[in-house]
């Protein structure tokens, strides 16, 4: 009876089974842990998927075309750059509606403006929000700073009236942003859920609760949300309309992946996202083909790839896809380099010394045991680049490869022969601190760094913390060595080279607290470069000065398999996927 | 009986600050720091900063001496002023009693400080917002409880009647065929994982045989397994201990007395061994209750419940500290009520105890 009474009052048994209506054409997934629906505050991957829904913003990524490239959304057109870079100014589109929704009058959604624009971003701004976003106009955008700064006080609201200088309004459909100092990668950061249009009526309306109350102009509309649990999206009836693309990447036309060019989107009418924690569970409602697709964990993979890394036929048979994405990552062992043992030290002399130090336990660590224990499933680094963005180059050879005998050499001349100090005879030991505490696999790969160096005489202490602990001593710069990774925001390397920028140390990004006056100033420059031959020079010369320092070993970057539904189609690996569901198509199946 | 209960109402307030202290301490003296958590991935110093300001986290831990003394310092003075003031006849006794007044309330700085916060809010149960999904605690606990009662009450109230049952049936045959078979059954199913029962009876029904849905919270069949796999992982357990209370009871004078009077099985069962091991019964069953309302971690993450399992689960690897401090505070008090409970009912089932 409990149990009856509960499910009438928590509004579950709805809707049951899976399963469409009829002609319905539905996408089952997986949606994760969301942190709501509000564009400023939501800064994870799951987030985004789900935001990038609802919400558009002025650009987004062209689907298909690859390299990656930006196309318009609510703007019109790709904005008009001036001659020095500092102003660029969009035309919207006329006639977008935000979604019907009670916050507007007589629940009809109104027509969108600059206005909604102007004031999202003030929202991205106004630090009562805590927006984890604000970094995207922060230090760039004219007045925004000051803006913020007015903001802090929490003994009144905030002015949303006052105007930031650099966002203006000529009419009701341009956009003006000025910038204090050209900015090339604002195009990436607009394709940001951050940005993205929201009704100050929403906002105003649900007050506390609009993180629960999406109201966006995107395909999908918000039907029912329970947290923890499951989402669900409708297709919106007010969208403004968008095509498929008509160009692709070469090679896409005869994948079938143009068959839809210039179709109305979305196709999906309806998407259902569970929230699956287990694999085990996730793995049994793919093979029933209660959700679409699925990861294969290291677990399962060689029951369903073969020697030759391609799909056992049970799985074909069953039809089932196999999807295999190099990732937009990068993995790294980090040294601290305020460390009195490996770190940057005091005097040139030592410095060398420890530089040798750094770059012999790099040479320790042998990257294609470690890929053939992942079974292939990860690509070895040469440098802090990462795949597909400019300046990576799958080609080049990392100087510190797994080199045993240049390891030894090496730490020789660092006064460390055989692992022992030469002035003490004392046996030199390092610790390494690695998130993911009682993750089998991370205690496997922690397992063999330490036999990789023992190699080379260091003993090496394992020290295994779950993630937010991690994160406290990588804040508080208490590790010596650590691991890490950075997943790219968008395809430019700066977003992964400010990870070693001086001013962005501890409890910054740069987690290693490496300083080095060339190279932050260097980083400076290309902050204000647009995309051009000499700036992916300067990149690469940037990844060479880390990689000669050596303040942390780079061991890999992911290589994802997952599996497919073949009833899923027009789908095309994406590293920034979060607006592509428009774009997928479920065949009858 | 009323003072009593009152006084054992009050002792929730030491408990509960007591856990909260310990919370306290391993989340954020020996933790991380929520405010990075909460700035973000590309957040820079200054907004880390200016996060830290605005959610107290700034403040000193425990005390803030700093504070209280910078209050008392000028309301002494102030004190000192007005009352020579009111010795030479300038001000009244009222003006002099403000003083005080404001000289009695400026030390009470000393708790304006991160620890004191959290106890303040949750004097007056304000759980505050989740770090993770920004959430109103108290909506995800009022979410999350139902399909964790869901659960955990069926399989508790099943498991108690069913393994009460089989005690007595264990204690009647004692040392004959039945009795050994279900001891044995219990100590080879506490010896099981739980986790294999939630796998194995997940991939069997679920999976192979189609007679349950394999994950999800949309009706009754949905928690059907869970719960049956709920029972019989937990049953070996609740066996062997109702077992050997009512065996204990078996070998007691009354029970021996009451079959020389000629008392039948049943009524030497049901009437007398039944009533007397009610002490322990009831110790077992209050201390249980606590742990209904906190769900259970593993059947909600393999079926799909959207439970406080885990809810709570997440909140330990991600960090989440108010939701941490929201359980473990709700924990507290029901865990004391519960206790409250147990004495109550004490006094039912034993007339012979008194509460003082």
């Amino acid at each position: 009876m409990l149990i009856v009474l509960a499910f009438h009052a928590t509004g579950c048994g709805s809707s049951a089974t899976p399963g469409g209506r009829p002609g319905e054409m539905v996408y089952y997934g997986e949606g994760g842990d969301i942190k709501g629906f509000d564009p400023v505050r939501a800064s994870d991957v799951d987030s985004a998927l789900a935001l990038c829904k609802i919400y558009e913003g002025l650009v987004e990524y062209d689907y298909l075309a690859r390299p990656y490239r930006v196309v318009p959304c609510l703007a019109e057109s790709l904005p008009e750059i001036s001659a020095d870079g500092l102003t660029y100014t969009f035309r919207i589109k006329k006639g977008i509606l935000f979604q019907d929704d009670p916050c507007f009058p007589g629940g009809k959604g109104r027509e969108v403006t600059t206005g909604d624009f102007i004031y999202t971003f003030k929202r991205l701004m106004d630090t009562k929000n805590y927006a984890t976003g604000s970094w995207i106009f922060a230090g760039h955008v004219v007045g925004v700073d000051e803006w913020a700064k007015a903001s802090e006080d929490r003994s009144k609201p905030t002015d949303y009236s006052r105007p930031i200088p650099g966002f203006e309004a000529p009419d009701r459909y341009t956009l003006r942003i000025r910038l204090r100092e050209p900015y090339p990668q604002l195009l990436w950061a607009l394709t940001m859920q951050y940005t993205f249009a929201t009704a100050h009526e929403a906002v105003e309306f649900y007050k506390d609760d609009f993180l629960n109350h999406p109201v966006g102009t995107g395909p999908y509309r918000l039907k029912r949300w329970q947290r923890n649990y499951r989402m669900e999206f409708e297709r919106n009836p007010t969208f403004h309309g968008q095509l498929y693309p008509s160009e692709g990447a070469p090679g896409d036309r005869e994948k079938g992946l143009l068959a839809d060019a210039g179709k109305p989107l979305p196709f999906i009418d309806r998407i259902i996202l569970y929230n699956v924690r287990e694999y085990y569970t996730w793995w049994q409602m793919f093979l029933q083909g209660q959700i679409f697709t699925v990861g294969i964990s290291k677990d399962y993979f060689n029951k369903v790839v073969n020697a030759d890394l391609e799909l056992t036929p049970d799985m074909v048979k069953r039809g089932i896809v196999l999807r295999k994405e190099p990732q937009m990552d990068v993995y790294y062992l980090g040294f601290n380099m305020e460390d009195p043992v490996g770190g940057g030290g005091k005097t040139p002399e030592e410095a060398e010394r420890h530089r040798k130090l750094r770059r012999a336990i790099t040479c320790s660590f042998n990257q294609e045991q470690i890929r053939e224990t992942y079974a292939g499933r990860l690509i070895p680094a040469s440098g802090p680049i990462t795949p597909g963005t400019t300046g990576y180059d799958p080609k080049k050879i990392y100087p510190w490869r797994f080199n045993l005998d240049l390891a030894r050499k090496l730490i020789a001349e660092a006064g460390y022969p055989d692992g022992k100090d030469a002035r003490t005879g004392k046996r030199l030991r390092l610790s390494l601190d690695m998130g993911g505490a009682g993750d089998a696999e991370t205690r496997q790969l922690g397992e063999m760094y330490v036999g990789f160096v023992r190699q080379i005489g260091i003993e090496m202490t394992l020290n295994f913390s779950l993630q937010p602990e991690h994160w406290r001593k990588l804040e508080r710069k208490e590790t010596q060595m650590f691991s890490a990774g950075w997943v790219m925001d968008y395809p430019d390397a700066q977003n992964v080279l400010q990870l070693w920028y001086g001013p962005n140390e501890s409890p910054g990004v740069n987690h290693c607290n490496y300083k080095n006056p060339e190279f932050d100033k260097l980083y400076q420059r290309i902050l204000t470069m647009q995309d051009s031959p000499e700036r992916t020079a300067i990149y690469q010369k940037m990844a060479d000065m880390i990689v000669e320092d050596c303040p942390g070993a780079f061991m890999f970057h992911r290589l994802i398999y997952a599996l497919l539904r073949d009833w899923v189609v027009n789908f095309k690996p994406h590293d920034f996927p979060y607006a592509n569901m428009k774009f997928y198509k479920v065949r009858p199946h | 009986m009323t003072a009593y209960i009152i006084r054992r109402l009050f002792s929730v307030i030491p408990i509960t600050m007591g856990v909260l202290l310990l919370v306290f301490v391993i989340y954020r003296v020996i933790g991380g720091d929520p405010a990075v958590r909460l700035a973000g991935k590309n957040a820079t110093p200054q907004k880390i900063e200016q996060i830290r300001k605005t959610f107290g986290y700034d403040k000193p831990k425990f005390f803030n001496w700093q504070e209280a003394w910078q209050n008392t310092k000028p309301a002494f003075a102030q004190f000192r002023m007005e009352f020579a003031r009111y010795r030479s006849k300038e001000v009244g006794v009222g003006t002099v009693f403000q003083a005080g007044f404001r000289l009695l309330r400026a030390p009470m700085a000393v708790f304006d400080s991160q620890f004191w916060q959290i106890v303040r809010q949750f004097a007056q149960l304000d759980f505050g917002k989740s770090l993770q999904s920004n959430q109103r605690i108290s909506r995800m606990m009022a979410d999350g409880v139902v399909p964790s009662l869901c659960i955990t009450t069926p399989i508790f109230v099943i498991e108690l009647f069913v393994a009460i049952a089989l005690a007595l049936l264990c204690a009647f045959y004692r040392n004959t065929w039945l009795d050994r078979t279900f001891v044995v059954i219990s100590i080879v199913g506490m010896s099981i994982s739980g986790l294999v029962y939630i796998m194995l009876g997940q991939y069997f029904f679920s999976f192979e045989l189609g007679w349950f849905p394999v994950w999800g919270f949309e009706g009754v069949n949905y928690v059907l397994l869970p719960v049956a796999i709920g029972v019989i992982a937990g049953i070996g357990g609740s066996l062997r201990f109702y077992r050997t209370i009512m065996l204990d009871e078996m070998y007691q004078d009354y029970v021996r007395t009451a079959f020389a009077k000629g008392a039948s099985h049943k009524q030497v069962l049901f009437k007398h061994v039944l009533k007397n091991a009610a002490i322990p019964i009831l110790t077992n069953v209050v201390v249980a209750i606590p742990f209904l309302y906190t769900g259970s971690l593993m059947l909600e993450s393999f079926f799909g419940i959207p439970g406080l399992g885990r809810m709570t689960v997440d909140a330990i690897y991600t960090g989440d500290e108010p939701v941490l401090f929201a359980m473990v505070f709700i924990g507290s008090v029901i865990f004391v009520i519960a206790n409250l409970i147990t004495d109550l009912c004490y006094t039912w089932a034993d007339p012979r105890i008194r509460l003082q």
